[in-house]
């Protein structure tokens, strides 16, 4: 259904490669489109931070209770490798960070290779972080791969094994990987989200959408990707650096 | 700013008369593909109302089953599983979502003066995710049921059987539907006011509806992530609830309560907007202690977040938790006393129309009354204990959730159908019912409030005898108010076959939402709204002709 | 596919329905009569009551003036008033309020302080909470008590909580105590019982499956009474006797799942374990499941039965639905109640 009743408000595109933008028919200035879908992701990102909330909250009690857990847990984790990823997220979000000044000032390539280093940060950080699982795979700590549910015949959980003896005569070790997967996982998949929607972005970059007059959807993507960087930056000291 | 005239003026369709909304466009995609904002909110009211229907038919098997100490219908397990789907249908699926969903949808940009919400493809999302979450809990009855009942506690919910992943997922996707409304009429309320429309001029159900949203985007991610939690101990074990793998059901127990208090204002902040606005209508009057209202919803809202540990009273939290909730739960009786104080003093030497809208919200003002007093005995620490986990906590949520939210909701949609339809129901019935519900809901109701105060636990599906006589009286009660609900699913149904038409401002409002054409066009307004005088100032309105100048 | 949902006739197995004992048709207040010296609460109960009704009698009143006298009688009759603001009233009915809350809360507040904490002279008795059924522990007694437990008048009773499997809750109306039990942490209340009587014991919580039969009775009895040990009463000195406790003990702990009559249950049916020869009993051959998978074929016999009651999961019967089930243990459960569990068992012995 169209509701274009031939009165929308066009932004002209600042030269040739570029393309116009027709504000949405309920608006009457792009100041109002823009300005209202900033003030609706800020939003969002705030619902992010309180999905992430619930977890920090429950990796607090949890750390409260069983300290000793959470300190041999945390050893098991490699620093090293998570200082690596800490340091990919950082220099990715300073490209993003880019890629929007490009949109801003009409730089179609500059964007389009800005855009695409964000994007390799995301493959590098997503590639480390598999390995890191596959290591926890190995000991024995990953729930997805080791079976799930209970052992019928020892009444042990089916995918805590423990199999180097590193979480011996530590209470409830397990709890300590159920939180480290749970919330690596769920910003893992924020990643790939964001990962996706930067190639969109470039999708749209590349035909001239995005210029000086309208780069909407470039800032807010960026703002979402510095808010996956952001909630890395937590997750790095609590989970390998436990005190 | 810039004014367009809306090509829709020139416009006439065959019978003569303007296109509206409603037959603008024609076909399944025309509706299933709409971005309009009153064809939405008129999807998400024939979803609700299907929904209610569902519950109510669940709630009446609940009572059919009580009217024997044993049970006089199903086996235990069974009984279990059908108060469980009452729970889930009412609170996630109907109540949550009716009044922002639909009224908030259909009437908050007319009473903004704009041409839709700000974010119109979110919007048509949010139904859609309400529709996928509802379809999970659709699922989850064919896998197998689930019987945790809707507060899924830990660890029974960990033990049970196999479908509370999938109701879990579908409660994670009814939220997103719900936080993604709540932002979208913030966006809306901030951005798309019409010239003239200062805060301070806006209807109060614009500021009800922007309190609720507040609490739908800050409250709603964190149920999001505790039943996204349960789903994952389910499939993976992960333990953070359960006690053998070192979890703690006492946790989840304080996530989900700092969400579903909240939610609580959720359901009942719209309603209060909706009664808000009829008192004034109804008895053309302007609101009595406007900005009192307005600031005592945001001031509910903010206390709403600190009160949560009122449902664990008995759950041995420490003595300074129990301090701290229990005066605020006392705390936050004070802005809801102060509405209730308004709403009457509004209709005090008015010119009260006794017509359908505005008996409902009678209704609602008597059985409100009950419903927040009741609340006041159950915020003492000591009484509390006593009472937790009764009837008398049942009977207490429900004069708020269904006597006093359902009826405000049922109050709406009489005052916003004329304007919806451009059709008028029939009056005589429409009071007729009310009478039946009202009459029917205390007969349900009251019954409880005795039993519960003797010790009557909830969630029984058998009793001990010396409950029976209060069960028989509930059950009678049910299904008189089950009778009155049907004649007015019936009447409504009539009106939209063959009811009379319509005037445009069919009760005498003077906000924007009354203003626009009956049924609006596609864009609300044949030309955009200048608001010039403040909010609920009838001496603007022409009082022979109920015509307010267009400015 | 939602046969689920309307299958089954209703099953009744009440625990000996205990009507009445709380005479609670025969007494109009709202509460039902207090026994115990938690009298805050019904005094506070009763304050706001009357609070209530006072305001909503006073706005029913108001709104009910209001719609006789100013109800809109032509099209377009204007209101009487277009007042907006009160400024005195307003902040009266705010003040007045505020102040009436706080009352409430205040009293509250000191009679929970009240309840949290028992006097240092409580008889210490254990509750131990399980789907669906109570076991009461005694101090200086080694015999529990299922689903009925006894308490001395006059002495301040305090209980530790327990359960097993998920959350249940402790609550005695007459008695205005109530608390959750969690699993895997340690619950404490305490009362003091002032009139002797039968009382309900509910669980507040929901539990799943049987939640509403899992019911106890409270005795509250005399000193004299109690220092029979009423508790520690088992008459087992002949076969007949031990039957016929054995009988009651089943009414309590194992009717939910076990029937008598042959028909299915959500264990297996107690009809027919032995069958009788003459004045011997011999077990029958049964085939069993072991924790490991295996299969082996065992005859019912004592110390099969024990086994069973106390670690139930060991042998389970190989039959379906049984070998999917699994059964609560009552590892507790002394041999002189076991034994009378088998003496009841062998009067359902075929010929």
């Amino acid at each position: 259904m169209s509701h274009d009743h031939g009165h929308s408000v066009v932004v002209p595109a600042p030269g040739p490669g570029f393309l116009p933008h027709t504000v949405a028919h309920h608006f009457d200035t792009p100041t109002q489109e823009f300005q209202s879908a900033k003030l609706g992701f800020w939003l969002f990102l705030a619902t992010e931070i309180l999905l992430f909330g619930g977890m920090f909250a429950a990796y607090f009690f949890f750390h409260q209770a069983y300290p000793e857990t959470f300190h041999q847990g945390g050893k098991q984790l490699s620093w090293e490798l998570g200082a690596i990823n800490t340091t990919v997220l950082l220099l990715s979000s300073w490209t993003m960070a880019m890629g929007v000044r490009c949109a801003q000032t009409s730089q179609k390539n500059k964007l389009l290779v800005y855009c695409g280093l964000t994007v390799l940060g995301a493959v590098i950080f997503m590639v480390i972080k598999t390995i890191e699982y596959m290591a926890k795979y190995e000991h024995g700590f990953l729930p997805v791969f080791g079976g799930m549910g209970y052992d019928e015949a020892t009444g042990q959980l089916a995918w805590y094994k423990d199999y180097h003896g590193v979480m011996e005569g530590v209470p409830f070790g397990n709890l300590f990987f159920s939180i480290y997967f749970t919330m690596t996982a769920i910003h893992g998949l924020h990643v790939i989200i964001g990962a996706g929607l930067i190639l969109w972005i470039m999708k749209g970059a590349a035909k001239g959408r995005f210029h000086a007059h309208y780069y909407l959807p470039v800032d807010l993507v960026g703002l979402y990707w510095h808010l996956v960087d952001l909630i890395w930056i937590f997750l790095f000291p609590l989970l390998y650096l436990v005190p | 700013m810039t004014t367009h005239v809306p090509a829709l003026d020139i416009h006439t369709s065959e019978h003569g008369s303007k296109p509206n909304y409603l037959n603008v466009t024609k076909g399944f995609k025309s509706w299933a593909l709409t971005l309009d904002h009153k064809r939405i909110g008129l999807m998400y009211l024939i979803g609700v109302t299907a929904a209610f229907l569902a519950g109510g038919v669940f709630a009446l098997l609940v009572r059919l089953h009580l009217w024997e100490p044993h049970g006089a219908l199903f086996t235990n397990a069974t009984y279990n599983q059908i108060f469980t789907l009452h729970g889930v249908f009412m609170v996630f699926i109907f109540v949550i979502p009716a009044i922002p969903g639909s009224l908030g949808n259909i009437v908050l940009p007319l009473m903004l003066g704009a041409k839709d919400v700000a974010l119109p493809r979110l919007n048509l999302l949010s139904f859609y995710l309400w529709l996928t979450g509802t379809c999970f809990a659709l699922y989850a009855i064919l896998a197998g049921g689930f019987d945790t009942g809707w507060t899924f506690y830990a660890p029974y919910s960990l033990y049970t059987n196999q479908a509370v992943v999938s109701i879990g997922l579908g409660i994670f996707i009814l939220g997103f539907s719900s936080i993604f409304t709540g932002l979208n009429f913030i966006v809306t309320t901030h951005k798309m006011r019409a010239p003239g429309l200062t805060w301070f001029r806006m209807p109060l159900f614009v500021w009800a509806i922007y309190a609720t949203a507040i609490l739908q985007v800050l409250a709603t991610p964190v149920l999001g992530i505790t039943v996204l939690l349960v789903a994952l101990e389910r499939i993976y074990n992960i333990g953070i609830f359960d006690p053998r793998l070192g979890g703690d059901p006492v946790l989840f127990e304080h996530f989900f309560w700092f969400y579903s208090h909240p939610a609580v204002y959720i359901m009942v902040l719209p309603a209060f907007g909706i009664v808000s606005e009829l008192v004034t209508v109804h008895s053309r009057k302007p609101l009595f202690g406007y900005k009192l209202i307005a600031f005592s919803s945001l001031a509910i809202a903010v206390i709403s977040f600190l009160v949560w540990g009122h449902h664990m009273f008995t759950s041995g939290q420490s003595t300074y938790a129990m301090f701290a909730f229990s005066f605020l739960t006392f705390f936050v009786a004070i802005p809801t006393a102060i509405k209730e104080f308004s709403w009457v003093a509004t209709i005090w030497k008015g010119s009260i129309a006794m017509n359908a809208p505005m008996l409902y919200t009678l209704s609602f003002l008597i059985i409100f009354a009950i419903g927040g007093l009741t609340g006041v005995i159950l915020g003492a620490l000591n009484v509390d204990i006593h009472l937790h986990d009764t009837y008398f906590v049942v009977a207490h949520f429900h004069y708020v959730m269904m006597g006093s939210i359902a009826l405000a909701f049922f109050a709406g949609l009489h005052h916003w159908w004329p304007k919806m339809f451009g059709l008028m129901y029939n009056e005589g019935l429409a009071k007729l019912a009310c009478g039946i519900i009202f009459v029917g809901f205390n007969a349900t109701f009251i019954p409880q409030f005795i039993m519960g105060s003797r010790g009557m636990p909830r969630r029984y599906a058998t009793y001990v005898e010396d409950f029976e006589m209060y069960h028989k009286a509930s059950t009678l009660g049910a299904i008189v108010l089950g009778s009155g609900v049907a004649l007015m699913v019936g009447y409504l149904v009539h009106s939209l076959l063959a009811g009379k038409k319509a005037m445009q401002n069919q009760w005498g409002g003077v906000t924007l939402d009354w203003l626009s054409p009956t049924p609006p066009p596609l864009e609300n307004f044949d030309t955009p709204p200048v608001v010039t005088h403040e909010v609920y100032d009838y001496s603007v309105l022409d009082l022979k002709t109920l015509q307010t100048p267009v400015r | 596919m939602i046969s689920h949902l309307i299958q089954d006739p209703p099953k009744i197995n009440y625990i000996e329905s205990p009507a009445k004992i709380d005479a609670l048709s025969d007494h109009w207040g709202q509460l039902v009569p207090l026994a115990s010296t938690f009298d805050h609460v019904d005094g506070l109960f009763y304050f706001t009551y009357i609070v209530c009704i006072f305001f909503f009698v006073l706005i029913a009143g108001v709104l009910a003036y209001s719609v006789a006298k100013y109800r809109r009688k032509t099209w377009d009759q204007p209101a009487v008033s277009n007042v907006t603001h009160n400024t005195p009233l307003e902040v009266i009915w705010t003040i007045i309020p505020l102040i009436i809350v706080m009352v409430m809360f205040a009293w509250g507040w000191k009679g929970s302080l009240d309840m949290t904490v028992a006097p240092a002279d409580a008889v210490q008795y254990k509750a131990v909470a399980k789907q669906w059924s109570w076991t009461f522990y005694y101090p200086n007694s080694k015999v529990q008590s299922f689903n009925e437990f006894w308490v001395e008048i006059d002495k301040p009773a305090a209980f530790t909580l327990q359960s097993t499997d998920v959350l249940h809750a402790f609550f005695l109306p007459a008695m205005r105590v109530k608390r959750d039990i969690v699993p895997g942490r340690q619950g404490t209340l305490w009362f003091h019982p002032t009139t002797k009587g039968e009382y309900h014991l509910f669980c507040a919580e929901y539990c799943g499956g049987d939640h509403s039969k899992m019911y106890a009775k409270l005795h509250v009895v005399s000193a004299e009474d109690y220092a029979k040990k009423p508790w520690d009463v088992l008459k087992d000195s002949t076969p007949q006797e031990a039957a016929a406790s054995g009988e009651n003990l089943y009414k309590q702990l194992c009717i939910s799942c076990h029937s008598v009559n042959g028909t299915a249950g959500t264990g297996p049916t107690w009809k027919g374990l032995f069958s009788k020869q003459g004045d011997n009993y011999l077990g029958r051959q049964r085939e069993v499941v072991t924790p490991d998978g295996g299969t082996q074929t065992i005859t019912v016999d004592e110390a099969y039965i024990t086994e069973s009651i106390r670690k139930p999961n060991e042998k389970k019967v190989a039959e379906l639905p049984y070998r999917n089930n699994n059964m609560s243990a009552f590892a507790d459960l002394d041999d002189r109640r076991v034994n009378c569990l088998i003496a009841y068992m062998k009067t359902l012995a075929d010929n």
